[in-house]
C-alpha cells in the first residue's frame, strides 16, 4: 500500500521544511506505521460507510450573523497588524 | 475534619463550603501552597495565575455567604487541561505554536463551569495539540507519574491525571480522542471518562480529530467524576455534533450488581502484563461475586482498530492543523520573504516531531491516489467495528477491559518508537471509533503503579457505568488515594 512514498512531496503538501536527517526518520517510521496498516488491506470490509450521526438535525439553525471577537482582538491576536488589519509578506509584485 | 484539604474529594470539600467555616479562600490558599511544594517535581501544571484563582475564590464566597451559592461544585477548584479555552488564560496546546496565545472566549465547559461556581484553577500539560500517550510530547516541559517520578504519567492529558495523584487540585478537565483520558487516568490511578460522543460540547476545545474529540470530567473518585460530568454535560448549538436538548437523556443506571458484562474474547492474553491481566481478573470475579453475569463476547474486528485508528485521525489532523500557518495567531516564522515561506517556516519552527510524524502521515493518506487504499477504508473499518460493538452491547451492558495493557513505562522508553506508543491506546481506541462512552476505574497496582480496568457501554449509558465503577470502588476502598510525594 505505501508503493510510492515520497517525502519530498509529502513535506510539500504540508507545509513542512524538513532537514535530510528528519528525512530518513520520518520516511523510516512511516513506512513501519503504514506496515502496520496493512491489516486494512486484507481485512474484510462492508462496500457502505455507516457512521454515528455526527449532526443532529437541530443543529441546523438560521443563517443569521452571531457574535464575533472584533477587529481589535483579532488583530492583537495576530503575530503582525498594521492599522486595524492583519499584515503578511506581499503577494504580488508592484511590477506584476 | 483534620485531614489535609488536598486530600479530600471535590464533593466532600463541597459539602464542607456549604455547611462552614471552610471558604473557597482558605481551600485555594492551601492548593497553592500544594502547588509550590510539588508542582516542580510533578511538572503537571504549565501555567497557574494565583491572582486571579484567589479573586475567583472571594467571589465564590461572597456568592456564599449572600445566599447565593450555584451548587455542589461553588468555590470547588477545577483544572484544566491546555487545550481547552479560558478566557485570558494561555492556550498553548504545549505547543511552540500557541506559546504566546492567550484565549479571547470561553469554551462551552468553562462557561458550563462558571455558571456551577467553581474556581478555573490553572492550566495542565499535555502531549503537543493532544498527540501522544506518555506527555513527552510537551515543548514546555515534561511531566512525570506520582507514583513512581521516573514514569509517565500517561497522555495525552497526563498533566490532568498527575495533578490528581499528587493532590494538587481535586477536579481537572481531559480530552480523549483515542484514550487521553483513560490511559493516564490508568497509570496515575485516577478515575477518567470519555462521555459517549455529543454529550459535551467541543465548542472552545482546540481540534484535534474533530470525529474523535470528546472533552470529559477526571477525578480521584466516582462519586467527583459523576459531579463534573453533570456540570460539564449540557446542549449546545455551536456545536452542530453535540446532542440537542430532546435526545440527551443518559440511560437509567439501574442495579450495578445485576449489569450483564462482556468479556471480549483474547482481550486479556497477548501483549496484557501478568499482573494487569491478575488485577483486572480479579475485578471480573468481584462483579461475578456481587451477582453480575459474566459472559464472554466476539470482537472478530478489534486488532483493525489502532489502524483504523491512525488513518482516521491523523488525517483529521492534518486538515484541523491547516489553519497553522502563521497569520492570524499562533508562531510566525521571522524568516519569511513570501506567504509561502511564511507559513511553511512557521509551520516547521512551531510545530513539534510528533505533530510533523502525524502531519505528514495523515496527509498521505489523504493524498491523490492513497485516500482509496488508506482513509476510504478506514471509514469502512470503522464502521464495521462501530457494528460490532453495538452488536456485542446489544447482549450485556458494559464491555470489561484493562484501560491499557502494562503499567506506566520509564520515562524516554519508547520515545524514539512512535508505533509501540500508538499500540498503548489498543483497549481505549475502539469506543473513539463507535462514538461510546467508556470509563477507566482504579483497581489494583503492579508492583508500585497504578492498574486500571476498562468498561465499555452504549451510547449514553454513562449513569451505568458510573453505577459500575462505584460499586467496585466502595468494596476496595480506592477512592481518593494519592501518591506520597
Amino acid at each position: 500500500m505505501a508503493e510510492g512514498f515520497d517525502i519530498d512531496h509529502l513535506a510539500k503538501l504540508a507545509r513542512l521544511n524538513l532537514t535530510a536527517a528528519e528525512k530518513v526518520l520520518y520516511s523510516l517510521q512511516l513506512n513501519q506505521i503504514l506496515g502496520h496498516f496493512q491489516a486494512l488491506a486484507k481485512a474484510d470490509l462492508p462496500a457502505t460507510i455507516d457512521l454515528a450521526r455526527v449532526v443532529s438535525e437541530s443543529a441546523l439553525r438560521s443563517d443569521e450573523p452571531g457574535p464575533v471577537l472584533g477587529a481589535e482582538t483579532v488583530t492583537r491576536l495576530a503575530p503582525a497588524s498594521r492599522d486595524g488589519q492583519i499584515s503578511v509578506p506581499r503577494v504580488v509584485d508592484d511590477e506584476a | 475534619m483534620d485531614e489535609p484539604l488536598h486530600t479530600l474529594s471535590a464533593a466532600e470539600l463541597g459539602r464542607r463550603l456549604a455547611a462552614g467555616p471552610l471558604t473557597s479562600r482558605a481551600l485555594c490558599e492551601a492548593l497553592i501552597v500544594r502547588y509550590h511544594a510539588v508542582n516542580k517535581k510533578v511538572g503537571a501544571f504549565t501555567h497557574l495565575d494565583e491572582g486571579d484563582v484567589l479573586a475567583q475564590a472571594d467571589a465564590s464566597d461572597v456568592r456564599r455567604k449572600a445566599g447565593q451559592g450555584r451548587g455542589p461544585l461553588e468555590g470547588v477548584p477545577v483544572a484544566i487541561k491546555d487545550n481547552i479555552a479560558v478566557k485570558g488564560q494561555p492556550l498553548t496546546c504545549s505547543s511552540k505554536m500557541l506559546a504566546s496565545l492567550v484565549s479571547p472566549y470561553d469554551a462551552h465547559v468553562t462557561e458550563r463551569l462558571r455558571a456551577a461556581g467553581a474556581i478555573l484553577y490553572g492550566r495542565l500539560n499535555m502531549d503537543e495539540f493532544a498527540m501522544g500517550s506518555s506527555t513527552e510530547n510537551s515543548a514546555i516541559q515534561k511531566t512525570f507519574n506520582p507514583w513512581d517520578l521516573a514514569c509517565i504519567p500517561g497522555g495525552s492529558s497526563g498533566g490532568s491525571a498527575a495533578a490528581l495523584a499528587a493532590g494538587l487540585v481535586p477536579l481537572a478537565l481531559g480530552s480523549d480522542t483515542g484514550g487521553s483520558i483513560r490511559q493516564p487516568a490508568s497509570h496515575c490511578g485516577v478515575v477518567g471518562l470519555k462521555p459517549t460522543y455529543g454529550l459535551i460540547s467541543r465548542f472552545g476545545l482546540v481540534a484535534f480529530a474533530s470525529s474523535l474529540d470528546q472533552i470529559g470530567p477526571m477525578a480521584r473518585c466516582l462519586e467527583d467524576c459523576e459531579l463534573l460530568l453533570g456540570a460539564l454535560a449540557s446542549a449546545d448549538a455551536r456545536d452542530m455534533t453535540c446532542f440537542s436538548p430532546s435526545d440527551r437523556a443518559l440511560t437509567p443506571a439501574g442495579d450495578a450488581k445485576k449489569l450483564r458484562i462482556g468479556i471480549p474474547k483474547g482481550f486479556l492474553g497477548k501483549g496484557v502484563g501478568a499482573e494487569v491481566a491478575t488485577a483486572v481478573t480479579a475485578a471480573i470475579e468481584f462483579y461475578r461475586s456481587q451477582g453480575c453475569a459474566i459472559s464472554e463476547v466476539e470482537l472478530p474486528s478489534a486488532d483493525l482498530a489502532v489502524p483504523t485508528y491512525y488513518v482516521v485521525a491523523t488525517a483529521e489532523a492534518s486538515s484541523n492543523l491547516g489553519r497553522y500557518d502563521g497569520v492570524r495567531y499562533g508562531h510566525r516564522s521571522a524568516s519569511a520573504g513570501t506567504p509561502v515561506e511564511m507559513m511553511t517556516n512557521s509551520r516547521s519552527e512551531g510545530f513539534g516531531a510528533e505533530v510533523k510524524r502525524r502531519i505528514l502521515l495523515g496527509t498521505f493518506v489523504l493524498s491523490a491516489g492513497y485516500a482509496d487504499a488508506y482513509y476510504m477504508r478506514a471509514l469502512r473499518a470503522r464502521s464495521k467495528i462501530r457494528a460490532e460493538y453495538l452488536a456485542a452491547l446489544a447482549t450485556v451492558d458494559v464491555l470489561l477491559t484493562p484501560t491499557v495493557p502494562t503499567p506506566a513505562f520509564k520515562v524516554g522508553e519508547k520515545a524514539s518508537d512512535p508505533l509501540q506508543l500508538y499500540l498503548e491506546d489498543i483497549f481505549t481506541i475502539p469506543a473513539n471509533l463507535a462514538g461510546l462512552p467508556a470509563i477507566s476505574v482504579p483497581c489494583g497496582k503492579s508492583g508500585h503503579l497504578p492498574v486500571g480496568f476498562h468498561l465499555v457501554g452504549a451510547p449514553l449509558s454513562e449513569a451505568k457505568l458510573l453505577a459500575a465503577g462505584r460499586l467496585f470502588e466502595a468494596a476496595h476502598g480506592f477512592a481518593h488515594q494519592q501518591a506520597a510525594l
